[in-house]
């Protein structure tokens, strides 16, 4: 089946459209996704309109249920996308088991923004049992995360061939397994067959990985950004976004997550301290659109199975141009 | 902003979204179909309207801040349009082009004007983000590009006269088509009015035009046929095919005198010469052995074989399940298609046949656009120049720009998703940045007065040349040298081609100063000014050329000890990349 067809018979779901939600869906849209759920139940707010692009330009809708405000712009962008939308909250289909397999099982693959940690691992162990892969990211100011859980995923990625050829059975790290080469010496060229294998999202957050594939160079001068976003996770979203954290008890969480994952918790600066303190949970426009492009993109990726996915953790600095692939 | 494309669409939305003050947009273009799937602000309606005005107009429904928002629709590189003086109410400038020509002149004026510039391009997956600080950081020109291959329309479709005109053809032209999604069958009165317009800005060939739109109905009868679902079996689609493409298109190109006065005539295709040998052929068992002899090119006869399976394989594969097939090289059914329909057009006009194999990797280098990595680079671009805006201080703050910014590519590695890499200096042997410019305000009395004589004296005076100097007017013109004398006592305004918007390139003979670009302007409240400038002594190229070779030693691209990881990749090419990265030669690949 070509990559084009293939994306058009994909039905996927998106949770939470905010800032980077909205990105995406423009970018699976614009790249052929025909089928696309949008499940959010939350109301209009001020700050959505600092970034969320598909919002009508009426203040007054203020309170109001936000997504069917929104359905009318998206499908202007693609009249022929099927697109549907679900207002029901988190909890009244979660919370049953029943009630989110047979909803979940209606799409082949899930894309999750801004959820909550408790949530997010929730819908992963129904995505685990159901064989649906799954795509979580979230964002705060100039920092943001994608993390996936893809279960196990196989491409066959083509490459110019080097000087060494590729050989079966060859790790390129602990997640990702070349499982076969063929060589193409005409058109000098690899195809590779790569198996990507993931773990359970809730694994990643007490993942000693980091020092087995980083040196004590990288390990030192690593951001900031991956143990403070991990914090953040376990930090409640203040009523008023605007509301700044609390550095020192960020500083005391921070620490702690470094250690969680074996890293230096010299790597925590005051300088980032005082970022995530002022911009946790904010939403960005122009770094919500990396992030919903790096998103989209490696959708889009995975469903042609010719390029190998993100495995498993993208971590977005925009302060120091960064963004780490991070194997946890 | 200059141009209104794929990243434009994008840039403007972070822009409009960051709250900035008041963006002007620039494109000369109008919307295409093959627009709408990538540039998110377009859509069917919008076709073949203005995309500069379309843009600003479709940001209005989320202008929440109120930015303010002014398109213009015209060439960036008229300077009537778009004069100097236009220009320096900037205080930054986005190039979202796609163009070389274009991004050159921008680059010119902003050096000119000393506004920071950003740059920006997509090819694929690969999209980078460079800023410019003119004189602090390398420009445009600083690397050398390799000029992008475009063709035409009229060479495409009228008269080719190289293998890669019918490749282009048969891919871009011929097979999107009849197969891909990117064509409209029922044109409205409208899209042909306006498609005549837009052949008649590329010829005044009457006639070519005519023919051209009597082909575009054509193609749509044959697309109905491939589209109703009748068995492929009863079909005379091929017939109608090489029918039509090498013997009726080719007689009625053949009318067209005009085309064929200082050219080789083609010859049409006679396919009932081949009727027999091709059923004969076809009836072999070794037949289909043909299209995996990639490396030998076909006869005429092959290739026509070639076009009769693979036309059939599509035909089926559309009455079947898919809506509409894109060409795709590894696609063997539309890789066919185009080599054998490629190959007889070749054949028709007299130019070189080639492989499978040779046609593949041409085919294939027609790199598309895609959404994601522009949405990617814009975003970016978008944060570059907030950066920009917290790091300015009272003074100098190009160079402090310079230390906090950097050029970024998007690479996709397991361990990254992007490659940043610091700035460098410019190139000392840059075409652009690497001699002193200014602007050269007239009065308007002297411009109509003064002699090129007097122009020389006051140009020696303020910048300190001896006698032997050089003038060039505009891109090539010599107006003064020590050989060329004609011209001294004409007024400015008599030497054809002097006046606002143009450029004046003084080289000092006797090497001993820099060259001195000037750009002419006028000045209609006061005296001539000549722009405040310190010429340096001219660099022997030595000097740049070892600067040139020197690593940079700050930058992400180098500490690319990602051991295993790289393993992935192709060991050399990651680093030779890397090292591409940071002296920005990589660039080309975005052209
Ligand atoms: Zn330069």
């Amino acid at each position: 089946m070509g990559t084009q067809l293939r994306l058009r018979s994909t039905k996927i779901l998106l949770i939470n459209l905010g800032a980077i939600g909205s990105e995406v869906v423009k970018n699976l849209v614009l790249g052929g996704i025909n089928s696309l759920e949008i499940m959010d139940s939350s109301k209009l707010k001020e700050e959505d309109f600092s970034s969320q692009f598909f919002l009508p330009d009426k203040p007054e809708n203020i309170g109001k249920l936000k997504v069917p405000l929104v359905i009318d712009q998206i499908k202007d962008l693609n009249n022929r996308v099927n697109l549907t939308i679900n207002t029901a909250t988190f909890e009244s289909v979660f919370d049953y088991e029943d009630r989110a397999n047979d909803y979940l099982s209606n799409f082949d693959l899930i894309i999750a923004t801004e959820m909550p940690k408790a949530f997010m691992i929730q819908l992963n162990s129904y995505t685990r049992k159901l064989n649906i892969p799954l795509y979580v990211a979230g964002m705060h100011g100039m920092f943001g995360y994608v993390l996936l859980d893809l279960i196990k995923h196989t491409s066959v990625v083509t490459k110019d061939m080097g000087n060494q050829p590729r050989r079966p059975n060859t790790k390129i790290n602990s997640n990702k397994l070349i499982s076969d080469v063929s060589y193409d010496e005409k058109e000098k060229k690899e195809n590779i067959t790569i198996i990507d294998t993931y773990k359970p999202i809730s694994e990643m957050f007490s993942s000693k990985e980091l020092p087995n594939q980083l040196n004590r160079r990288q390990l030192k001068r690593l951001s900031a950004a991956f143990p403070l976003i991990f914090t953040l996770f376990d930090v409640e979203k203040p009523v008023y976004i605007e509301d700044s954290l609390d550095v020192d008890m960020l500083r005391e969480k921070a620490s702690l997550v470094c250690e969680k994952h074996d890293i230096p918790t010299a790597v925590i600066t005051d300088e980032y301290l005082n970022f995530f303190s002022r911009q946790a949970f904010t939403e960005f426009a122009p770094v919500a659109a990396l992030i919903g492009g790096c998103l989209a993109q490696d959708v889009i990726q995975y469903l042609s199975k010719k390029e190998s996915p993100i495995n498993n953790c993208l971590i977005v600095d925009t302060i120091r141009s960064e963004m780490p692939i991070y194997v946890l | 902003m200059v141009g209104a494309g794929g990243i434009g669409c994008e840039l403007l939305k972070n822009l409009v979204l960051s709250h900035v003050g008041e963006i002007h947009i620039v494109d000369l273009d109008s919307i295409t179909l093959s627009n709408l799937n990538r540039q998110f602000l377009f859509r069917q309606k919008d076709i073949d309207k203005s995309k500069s005005l379309t843009v600003a107009e479709a940001v209005e429904a989320f202008n929440y801040l109120n930015v303010k928002l002014v398109p213009h629709h015209g060439n960036i590189m008229d300077s009537d349009l778009f004069p100097v003086s236009w220009w320096s109410e900037f205080s930054y400038v986005f190039n979202a082009l796609d163009n070389l020509e274009a991004r050159r002149y921008v680059n010119q004026i902003c050096l000119y004007l000393k506004k920071p510039l950003m740059e920006s391009g997509t090819t694929g997956y690969d999209g980078q983000v460079q800023p410019i600080y003119p004189y602090v950081s390398e420009c445009f020109d600083c690397q050398p590009k390799a000029t992008p291959k475009s063709f035409p329309v009229c060479t495409i479709r009228s008269t080719p006269s190289q293998p890669v005109h019918c490749i282009t053809w048969a891919k871009e032209f011929l097979f999107a088509q009849i197969f891909d999604e990117t064509s409209t069958n029922d044109q409205s009165e409208a899209d042909r009015a306006n498609q005549r317009r837009k052949l008649e800005s590329e010829t005044e060939d009457k006639a070519e035009i005519e023919n051209m739109l009597r082909e575009n109905d054509e193609f749509n009868e044959l697309r109905n046929i491939v589209k109703s679902k009748t068995s492929t079996k009863d079909s005379n689609f091929f017939e109608v095919l090489v029918n039509k493409i090498f013997s009726t298109d080719i007689e009625r190109l053949l009318r067209i005198d005009s085309l064929w006065k200082s050219r080789r005539k083609p010859t049409p295709l006679r396919i009932e010469s081949y009727t027999k040998a091709l059923k004969e052929l076809s009836a072999e068992r070794s037949a289909k052995d043909i299209v995996v002899d990639e490396t030998r090119v076909w006869s005429v006869l092959e290739n026509l074989f070639v076009l009769q399976a693979a036309s059939s394989a599509l035909h089926e594969r559309l009455a079947s399940s898919e809506s509409f097939i894109s060409f795709d090289k590894d696609d063997d059914d539309t890789l066919n298609f185009v080599v054998a329909s490629a190959n007889i057009r070749a054949f028709i006009f007299g130019i070189e046949l080639k492989s499978k194999f040779d046609i593949k990797q041409i085919a294939g280098n027609i790199i598309p656009a895609i959404a994601t990595t522009n949405a990617i680079i814009a975003g970016f671009s978008c944060l570059a120049y907030l950066n920009y805006f917290n790091q300015i201080t009272s003074s100098d703050s190009f160079h402090k720009a310079f230390s906090s910014s950097s050029t970024i590519f998007t690479s996709i590695r397991p361990n990254k998703y992007i490659t940043s890499a610091a700035l460098i200096e410019p190139s000392k042997k840059c075409p652009s940045c690497s001699h002193a410019r200014g602007i050269l305000r007239f009065s308007p009395e002297d411009l109509n007065n003064m002699t090129l004589e007097g122009l020389i004296q006051l140009i020696r005076d303020h910048y300190g040349f001896d006698d032997d100097i050089s003038v060039i007017l505009g891109k090539s013109k010599l107006i003064y040298d020590y050989d060329l004398e004609d011209n001294l006592q004409k007024k400015l305004t008599e030497i054809n081609g002097f006046k606002a918007g143009e450029t004046l390139l003084i080289q000092d003979e006797s090497d001993a100063l820099e060259n001195l670009e000037l750009y002419i302007d006028t000045n209609t409240s006061g005296k001539t000014l000549f722009p405040t400038l310190k010429l340096k002594e001219k660099q022997m190229d030595n000097d740049g050329e070892n600067k040139d070779e020197d690593m940079p030693e700050q930058g992400e691209v180098i500490s690319l000890d990602d051991d295993e990881v790289v393993e992935l990749d192709e060991p050399v090419e990651t680093r030779k990349r890397g090292k591409e990265s940071l002296d920005g030669s990589s660039k080309k690949a975005k052209l």
